[in-house]
């Protein structure tokens, strides 16, 4: 009688690295790791990769060029973003700045509308191909630390679940179980938690195309402000290849106060009339919801310890504030980061926090770090109330005046139009003269 | 003591479908993986013991499944590859001359996908065994002392008990037993161990025009045939049949436990 | 066209008349009790051919009844548990294609369910095959004509192949009962908002004397088990009273309840589709009329406190 498979032993301990967690963090520095020679084995949670990051977003995958050259032939998008379009409402009017560009629409492209499912599966295919070990349905409990504290693997929740490596690399998402339980967050605050909701809504291809303006694999992606209520967040609205998201963004703190729930949101987006016209007749497809690291460089915790490395949306490396949701190209960017790191610390026996320095530098030296670092006050900007409520108040009232034909009344200039809505709405030039400095700062 | 051998038919399938409500195209997710079933068949060839065998024909995303099995610990897994729309009997054919000398073949009950629930019996019929299918418990202790109890569900509610001799072909519904969770060792060299190949031959495949599901137009009885033409016309338009007219009623918990129980007795339903 | 249907005890398999109507009224009734079952086939079946004999055994059978189906184009079964097992044997033991489990059966054309009911295939087969019909999806028209002539068959039962040994049967209640067969049905929707609902659901039910259903909505969530699913993709139904407790009446459910002759349903939305095809129709809210109901009925065990505070996971 043949043997059934036994482990062999030792075999559960033949890793130099665990990567716990297989989105976009995750397969980069395990495809990273596993190119620079290392054994890696991925931990997802899920049966697959993706399984349960069912909501698709844009995504801004040039910092792939460095991993996967030409990637644009092969990863699975939905469409490219040619046009873009930045929304200001309020209940009854919209002011969109629609901008749209023939060079975002060939290589290397700039963002793209993907399905994480198939993006998170096509990314962990590359890590596998690379030579990592992908072992899903498993779930990481706890950390395994020497005496000295140092951690040293991962507990599962299989039996016989204990994996022993070098070096873990945490790419367990928001809220990061594994970052918290090695202590590298200082203070968690469910104030910096945001939440993402979105519907999907089936519309068929030539009516994507027709109502949008679109041909090809060409996308439109609006961000919109001053759709939410008084809830302080964002809508948005993209393009799929048959299909169209709309969703919001909204701090988990207000909405529980407000007692709403984020469907109603997504609700009265739907229900705007700038873009309604867009969606009659579409079938709701799928209904998801999730928080994300309202983040910004303030909320990020410790990114290294002694034996473990901390990547993603589990270090708070997502933007996600009123119109921002970047977090796909910063996971890349920082997974690649931690992979490139391991490999060095690996190789040079050393993976305390001292041999794992490497990963700070690499991020400063990127665009992970300096970006946060710069972009580290758009969310209070974009959540205080006069972006949220008066501005686009403000700038409505003041083009419907100016285009408003009001004969046999003289036309009045846009000064003093601007002038007597700024007034009308309680505004002080001082709070616009800071907000504007800020966001110069903050974007310029 | 010589060693059984016990079969396990694992059909790797898609786990949430999604249907095209017009076209009736299925948009498949690409991950698939056992059902419930064939999941439940697997513990229950694992229990009954001897040298398990795990066979699946389709594609090579089959290999998935069978490295499942393997983690679970099945001795041996066999790739049968074979067209993913090949007929029941097809499939049947292609597997069974590799599962000739077991002594049990374990399989679902219905594959998600096509769901009739004839590729076990198709197994049997090749094989010239005994067929026990659709069984709803399964007194595992008993294996290997004689005839296996089972019980066996029928319509109208009713289960059916069954004494199974070796060697059979049973199916078996999702839930019945809970699978077991495969060791993190066993994961690991589950994904080093050989998973055996084979080629077969689909035949004719039986390719059909998909549409989404629409009900069809039932029969109702006709109106009698005794009584006159426009008798029978009133009785079929319903035009002066006289109905309660529907009641809406608003109110808190007790008043409605109230309208509730005074409609239900008022229409016979409760004494 | 002829159908094969498996009897016990004199009762027709679930979707048996239905398949003789299909099959143009012939039919062959196999197992105990055929005369008894024939007596129910009055005014759909035209011509019967009976073969008394014991027990359940597939494998028997089949070879057995070669013969007698050699020269019809089309073999056609009841889709129930017998049937469905049977049919598959019969198409090995007369080397013919199988179609099962069908909608609609035609000689040149048959439609086949897929995905568990998510679609349809309609195939146009070019030689004899054998097919199965889905219980509830064609209806029958009953008349109370005189039963048809049974016309005994008097066939051997090869005793080669093996088929299990039949030691007993358990006899249906409310709890178990397919639902397809339930004559009372309690169903749960999402607007109950949790499985701890369902489950008091199915005791209400019981308690009602009747069997509890659910929407896709709760099966999908895990509160109730695929089987109790009502509708397209589920089960088609066809009680006689139908209450549905915080369903909304989804097309895709609605169409495989049946034509009750009363329907109530309880929700907190009065113009949902469900309440619209209601004879009362209750507008509060589902949970805490569960818990009423409960109380009144004297079911003791103890019920869920809080129906606020718990709230169902979505996304
Ligand atoms: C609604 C919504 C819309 C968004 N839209 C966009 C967008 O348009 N563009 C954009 O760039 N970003 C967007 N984001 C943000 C983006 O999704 C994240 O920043 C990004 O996914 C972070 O990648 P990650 O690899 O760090 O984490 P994740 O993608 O969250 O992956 C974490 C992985 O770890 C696994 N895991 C977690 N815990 C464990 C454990 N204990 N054991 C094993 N495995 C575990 C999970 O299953 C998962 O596979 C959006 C987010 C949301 C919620
Ligand atoms: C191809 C296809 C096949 C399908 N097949 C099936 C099928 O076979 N069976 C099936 O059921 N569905 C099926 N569906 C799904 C179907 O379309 C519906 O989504 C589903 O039936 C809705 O279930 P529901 O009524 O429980 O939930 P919902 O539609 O969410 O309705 C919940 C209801 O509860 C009410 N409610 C909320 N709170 C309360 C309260 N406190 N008290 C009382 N009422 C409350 C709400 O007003 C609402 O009317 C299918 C869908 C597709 C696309
Ligand atoms: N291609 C296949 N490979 C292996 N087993 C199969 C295959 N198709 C069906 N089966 C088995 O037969 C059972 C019933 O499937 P079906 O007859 O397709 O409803 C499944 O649950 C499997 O156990």
């Amino acid at each position: 009688m043949a043997d059934a498979v036994r482990p062999a032993p030792g075999a559960a301990e033949g890793f130099d690295v665990v990567v716990v967690g297989a989105g976009p963090a995750g397969s980069a520095a395990a495809l990273t790791a596993a190119r620079g020679g290392l054994r890696v084995c991925l931990l997802v949670r899920g049966p697959y990769p993706g399984a349960k990051n069912m909501y698709g977003g844009v995504v801004y995958p040039r910092v792939l060029d460095g991993l996967i050259p030409q990637w644009w032939e092969q990863m699975p998008i939905q469409r490219w973003i040619t046009r873009r379009a930045t929304m200001l409402a309020t209940p009854s009017q919209a002011l969109t700045i629609d901008y749209r560009t023939e060079a975002w629409g060939r290589p290397p492209y700039n963002g793209a509308t993907a399905l994480r499912s198939e993006l998170d599966g096509w990314l962990a295919q590359h890590a596998v191909a690379a030579g990592a070990t992908l072992v899903t349905s498993t779930t990481v409990t706890g950390l395994l630390r020497d005496v000295s504290g140092r951690i040293t693997g991962v507990r599962t929740d299989r039996p016989d679940g204990e994996l022993r490596a070098a070096l873990v690399i945490a790419c367990d998402g928001v809220n990061s179980f594994l970052a918290k339980e090695a202590g590298l967050y200082a203070d968690f605050s469910a104030d910096n938690i945001t939440l993402g909701a979105k519907e999907v809504l089936a519309l068929p291809r030539e009516q994507v195309e027709a109502r949008f303006g679109l041909s090809g694999r060409d996308g439109l992606d609006i961000e919109m402000v001053g759709v939410t209520g008084r809830i302080p967040g964002g809508g948005f609205l993209y393009t799929n290849l048959d299909s169209v998201a709309v969703g919001v963004v909204v701090s988990v703190r207000a909405l529980a106060e407000a007692r709403m729930r984020p469907e109603e949101l997504i609700a009265g987006v739907k229900a705007h009339p700038a873009i309604a016209p867009y969606l009659r007749g579409a079938v709701l497809r799928e209904y998801s919801a999730h928080t994300i690291p309202e983040g910004g460089y303030d909320t990020m915790p410790g990114l290294s310890t002694d034996g473990m490395l901390v990547a993603g949306d589990a270090a708070a490396m997502c933007l996600a504030a009123g119109i921002w949701l970047e977090g796909v190209n910063f996971a890349l960017g920082a997974g690649a980061a931690a992979g490139e790191t391991a490999v060095e610390a690996v190789a040079a026996g050393d993976t305390t926090a001292r041999g794992l320095a490497g990963y700070r530098r690499r991020l400063d030296a990127g665009f992970v770090l300096p970006d946060h670092r710069k972009l580290r006050r758009a969310p209070h900007l974009v959540l205080s109330d006069r972006v949220q409520n008066a501005y686009p108040q403000l700038a409505c009232d003041l083009v419907e005046e100016m285009f408003t034909v009001t004969n046999p009344e003289p036309k009045k200039g846009a000064v003093r139009l601007l002038r007597a809505g700024i007034k009308r709405r309680g505004l002080r030039w001082r709070e616009l003269a800071r907000d504007g400095i800020s966001g110069l700062r903050t974007y310029g | 003591m010589v060693s059984v051998r016990t079969g396990v038919l694992l059909k790797r399938v898609d786990l949430r479908p999604v249907t095209d409500p017009l076209s009736g195209e299925v948009r498949g997710d690409p991950h698939g993986g056992m059902s419930a079933a064939d999941r439940c068949a697997l513990e229950l060839a694992l229990r009954t013991g001897g040298e398990v065998t795990a066979v699946s024909a389709g594609t090579d995303a089959a290999r998935d499944v069978l490295r499942e099995a393997l983690a679970a610990g099945a001795h041996r897994a066999i790739w049968v590859e074979l067209d993913p729309d090949a007929s029941s009997a097809a499939v049947a054919a292609a597997v069974a001359p590799l599962l000739a000398d077991c002594a049990f073949v374990w399989a679902g009950d219905y594959s998600l996908d096509r769901g009739s629930g004839s590729v076990p019996a198709f197994v049997a019929a090749e094989l010239d065994v005994a067929q026990a299918l659709g069984l709803s418990a399964v007194e595992t202790e008993a294996a290997g002392v004689g005839p296996l109890p089972v019980r066996r569900r029928l319509d109208g509610g009713r289960q059916e008990l069954l004494e199974v001799a070796a060697p059979a072909v049973l199916s078996v519904e999702a839930g019945l037993v809970p699978p077991r969770r495969p060791g993190l060792g066993a994961v690991l060299a589950a994904q080093q161990a050989p998973i055996e190949h084979r080629i077969a031959a689909a035949g004719p495949i039986p390719r059909g025009k998909s549409a989404a599901y629409r009900p069809r137009a039932r029969v109702l009885a006709g109106p009698d045939v005794r009584q006159s033409a426009r008798e029978r016309l009133v009785q079929m338009s319903g035009a002066l049949t006289v109905h309660d007219p529907p009641r809406v009623v608003h109110g808190e918990a007790a008043e409605a436990a109230d309208e509730l129980f005074a409609f239900l007795r008022s229409r016979g339903y409760l004494s | 066209m002829i159908a094969v249907v498996p009897v016990r005890s004199g009762t027709l398999p679930l979707g048996g008349a239905e398949a003789v109507a299909e099959a143009g009224g012939r039919a062959v009734l196999v197992g105990s009790g055929v005369a008894e079952a024939a007596a129910q086939l009055a005014g759909i079946a035209t011509a019967v051919q009976g073969w008394e004999t014991a027990g359940f055994q597939p494998a028997a059978w089949s070879a057995a009844l070669t013969g007698v189906l050699h020269d019809h184009d089309v073999v056609l079964l009841p889709a129930s548990p017998d049937g469905r097992d049977l049919a598959p044997r019969l198409a090995a033991s007369l080397g013919r294609a199988l179609y099962a489990p069908a909608m609609q059966v035609q000689t040149d054309r048959v439609t086949v369910i897929r995905g568990g009911g998510l679609r349809t295939e309609v195939h146009h087969p070019t030689a004899a095959y054998v097919a199965t019909l889905q219980p509830g999806v064609r209806g029958v028209e009953v008349a109370a004509t005189p039963g048809p002539e049974l016309d005994l068959l008097d066939l051997d039962v090869p005793d080669t192949p093996a088929d299990p040994r039949g030691t007993g049967l358990l006899d249906a209640d409310p709890a178990t009962v397919d639902l397809a067969d339930a004559r009372r049905i309690v169903a749960a929707g999402a607007g109950l908002g949790g499985e701890q609902w369902v489950e008091l659901t199915e005791r209400v039910a019981l308690a009602l004397g009747a069997s509890y259903g659910a929407t896709r909505v709760v099966t999908d969530a895990g509160w109730a088990p695929l089987r109790r699913q009502i509708g397209t993709t589920g089960v088609v139904v066809s009680p006689e009273l139908y209450i549905a407790l915080g369903i909304s009446g989804a097309v895709q459910h609605v169409s495989g309840i049946g034509q009750p002759d009363t329907v109530v349903a309880v929700n907190t939305d009065a113009s949902c589709p469900m309440m619209t095809m209601a004879d009362l129709a209750l507008v509060t809210d589902a949970p805490a009329l569960l818990r009423e109901l409960a109380d009144r009925l004297g079911l003791s065990a103890p019920v869920p406190a809080d129906a606020a505070a718990v709230e169902a996971p979505r996304g």
